[in-house]
């Protein structure tokens, strides 16, 4: 236990003494936080853009601050409806109806209408290419765009100097679609709100979770967000196992290139056994990977921590997902999976950079491994979607899949016989993974094989042979 | 009566068809230096593997400290491979402390006797240097500290001599000669033979996998035959004055006035002997020279030409005349 300590020690202080840590521990946080900056930026530097509409009357122009206001009250709504779900009750409490009476500001917005300062596509082209400036709510501005009802009223024409802002003339598309069904509607002689009344009486298709009668008379059958939170959590696992078992690549391939190009394993050897040396390094890049997580995570978790306090309502929202962290039932087969994943391809990546002497040979091992690794991404994807699908249940007894869709299965009351079998099965496969690297691992560090030496080295995993020294 | 350090039994090598080690017996007795000679590719390194457990045996027996090499075993050893190598980040007191702990010192005890091997070598002001920041012969330097950290029973150094100057190598003679002094064993591999005729009790010399000699100095000499050269003024024969005498001698070379011969000895006759037959035969004497046996000699009588020039291939290979 010593020697694997030793070796730990040695091997994560090395990596977190690299600049290259500290650089990648950095970067996510400060993508985060310069992401954040920059997005927060982006929306409060958008310039507010004035916009004319040129028609003998103001239908047209009524039907676009129309459609205005309704996308206002859907966002709120929206906002609203996910508030709820999560039991915050902040922004449910919004007055919906002040905005539909005009109780927000048009300078919130990125168009605001403005009177035309002429009443032809001449007299405004001035405007409209920044030579003259018309007056607004925000003071002068250039003209940005104008929408001109033709002579025969048969089009709405969009002017504008700039042709890849189009969301103003996309949202006056959808005015004009609504007036187009309003119109249809009073000459049908229906009312204005007749599609809404129509939505409104179609029957709502609430979800109920089927629980026995004694479950049911505690818990109810609403779905909630405390049904949900398993599937979240054991997706989040297999994401974690996932992302951790993609990020020790490197640091087993590198770490392994620089002892044997600095032929240091015969030294090595002469002071600690195979397997501890392995369990050591293994165990130096799991503390490594995990110190960058839990770096990360105490960064997430602050970060929640301090919004919590601004925000009434978060705690109750997290509430349901640390319940399903603290479920033995989904936990325990979690961490069974996570760590023999761990090792299991943490071995396989060891054996592999053992055979190389240098980074251009590692790098055309990168290929392969990837695609090695995209493969349980593409069923965690799957299994996320549809846990019951038979693909799952199949792949799930791949040993190369198991620990990821174990983990995903978890929620869902698999049978018993099936994750004991499984668990045994991921144990059995990784005793032999672990048993096949170590040959790899010895071939290579002892009796120098190499990638180009494929065949020769399983001839020594068979019969231990190997080159001179 | 302590286990040697090092027992070797009949000990085999094969990879694939070529046979590296071949029914190598070896015994290293406790407190000697013993010098392990031969070419590259005499199986040299290979035998020292399997000594210390790195490899196994296709067939034979080794026993380190009386038991199969294993970590407990191991400790009372230091190795000093023939590829060097160390962690280019770490720096030379974090290096020799790391190894140190490896072998069983206490965290304390590893830096403080980094810190002395570092000061005794004059390295003091680079313990804290980065290997990659040292010459090539400093980061020898602090291998071989790094094998002797722990203060190790038995030395096993794998062509120690090898890409060090002509400084530092006199500077390791002393180093060794200082550890087997405090009571270690030695065994070193070498294709250089001045340095075992200067270090070493016992020889064992490999060519191709196999012993071709295990003994002292004395006994590799003895193997050899010895001679002398007289040279004797121009139109004298030699050869015909000391034939009576029991002398064989070959007429080498012309040298100014006169000519050299070269006298076979005999076994138990000395070079002075045949210095003493040709003054009583009137030899006109000019010149007289016992010749100096020297292991590399012995080791071209006791392998051939093929095998010898092996061994100047890798002489030359470390630039060594």
């Amino acid at each position: 236990m010593r020697n694997i300590l030793l070796i730990f020690r040695r091997d994560y202080l090395g990596y977190v003494k690299a600049w290259g840590f500290w650089l990648s521990l950095a970067a996510v946080p400060m993508f985060m936080i310069i992401g954040a900056a920059l997005a927060a930026f982006a929306a409060q530097s958008s310039p507010v853009r004035y916009f004319a509409v040129i028609e003998p009357g103001s239908v047209y122009a009524e039907a676009i601050e129309a459609e205005f206001r309704e996308r206002e009250i859907a966002e709120i709504e929206r906002t609203s409806e996910i508030a709820e779900q999560l039991d915050l009750p902040v922004l449910s409490e919004v007055d919906v109806a002040s905005v539909g009476e005009g109780g927000a500001s048009p300078t919130d917005r990125k168009f605001v209408q403005v009177p035309p300062p002429a009443d032809s596509i001449d007299g405004l082209r001035p405007y409209l290419l920044g030579q003259k400036l018309v007056s607004g709510p925000l003071g002068e501005k250039p003209l940005f765009a104008a929408f001109i009802l033709t002579e025969d009223g048969g089009e709405l024409e969009y002017w504008s100097d700039d042709v890849n802002v189009d969301q103003l003339r996309y949202l006056a598309r959808n005015a004009m679609l609504d007036l187009a069904r309003k119109d249809a509607l009073s000459e049908a002689g229906l009312g204005e709100d007749f599609l809404e009344r129509v939505d409104e009486a179609a029957f709502d298709v609430p979800a109920r979770r089927i629980r026995t009668v004694e479950e049911q008379d505690t818990a109810g059958s609403e779905v909630t967000m405390a049904d949900r939170a398993p599937m979240f959590v054991a997706g989040g696992l297999a994401y974690f196992l996932w992302l951790m078992v993609f990020s020790i690549i490197q640091y087993l391939l590198m770490g392994t290139i620089e002892e044997r190009s600095n032929k240091i394993f015969d030294t090595l050897l002469t002071s600690v056994k195979l397997p501890e040396l392995l369990a050591g390094k293994l165990l130096a890049v799991f503390a490594v990977t995990t110190t960058m997580m839990l770096s990360w995570g105490v960064f997430a978790f602050s970060g929640a921590t301090i919004v919590s306090t601004q925000i009434p309502g978060v705690g109750n929202a997290i509430a349901p997902f640390i319940a399903a962290l603290a479920n033995p039932a989904i936990i325990v087969p979690g961490l069974i999976s996570f760590i023999l994943g761990y090792i299991m391809y943490g071995m396989i990546f060891m054996a592999l950079g053992s055979l190389c002497d240098t980074i251009q040979e590692a790098q055309t091992l990168l290929s392969p491994m990837m695609i090695l690794l995209m493969l349980p991404m593409f069923a965690i994807f799957i299994a996320f979607q549809d846990p019951g699908s038979p693909l799952i249940d199949i792949a799930s007894w791949i040993p190369f899949f198991t620990p990821f869709l174990l983990i995903l299965r978890m929620p869902h009351d698999p049978p018993l016989w099936e994750v004991l079998a499984q668990m045994g099965l991921m144990a059995g496969f990784a005793l032999l993974i672990l048993w096949l690297s170590t040959k790899v691992y010895r071939a290579g560090a002892v009796h120098g094989a190499g990638i180009g030496d494929m065949g020769g080295m399983l001839k020594r995993m068979i019969g231990v042979k190997g080159k001179a020294a | 009566m302590p286990a040697s350090p090092l027992i070797m039994t009949a000990v085999t090598k094969r990879f694939g068809q070529f046979t590296a080690v071949d029914n190598l017996s070896l015994d290293v007795p406790e407190g000697q230096i013993i010098g392990f000679l031969g070419p590259n590719g005499a199986g040299k390194s290979t035998s020292l593997r399997m000594g210390l457990g790195i490899m196994e045996p296709d067939s034979g027996s080794v026993e380190l400290f009386g038991r199969a090499p294993n970590v407990q075993s191991l400790r009372r050893v230091g190795f000093l491979p023939e590829e060097r190598g160390l962690y280019k980040k770490m720096t030379a007191r974090d290096t020799i402390s790391h190894f140190a702990r490896l072998k069983g010192l206490s965290a304390s005890d590893a830096r403080a006797r980094a810190d002395e091997l570092l000061e005794a070598t004059e390295l003091g002001e680079f313990s804290r240097s980065r290997i990659s920041k040292l010459s090539k012969g400093m980061a020898q330097k602090v291998q071989i500290l790094s094998t002797l950290a722990h203060r190790p029973d038995f030395l096993i150094l794998d062509e120690p001599f090898s890409g060090l100057d002509p400084v530092n190598q006199q500077a390791l003679e002393n180093l060794i000669r200082a550890e087997h002094d405090r009571g270690a064993t030695i065994l070193f591999s070498t294709h250089v033979m001045e340095h075992a005729e200067r270090l070493c009790d016992r020889i064992v010399m490999m060519a191709r996998g196999r012993k071709v000699l295990d003994g002292t100095l004395k006994e590799a000499f003895a193997s050899l035959g010895q001679g002398a050269r007289i040279s004797v003024e121009h139109g004298f024969d030699l050869a015909a004055a000391l034939s009576p005498k029991g002398f064989e001698a070959i007429r080498t070379a012309d040298v100014g006035h006169g000519e050299t011969w070269r006298i076979e000895l005999p076994p138990g006759r000395e070079a002075q002997d045949a210095l003493r037959a040709a003054l009583e035969a009137g030899a006109p004497i000019t010149g007289f020279a016992p010749e100096e046996a020297r292991l590399r000699d012995v080791f071209v009588s006791l392998v051939g030409e093929a095998d010898a020039a092996a061994l100047e291939a890798s002489l030359a290979e470390d630039g060594v005349a």
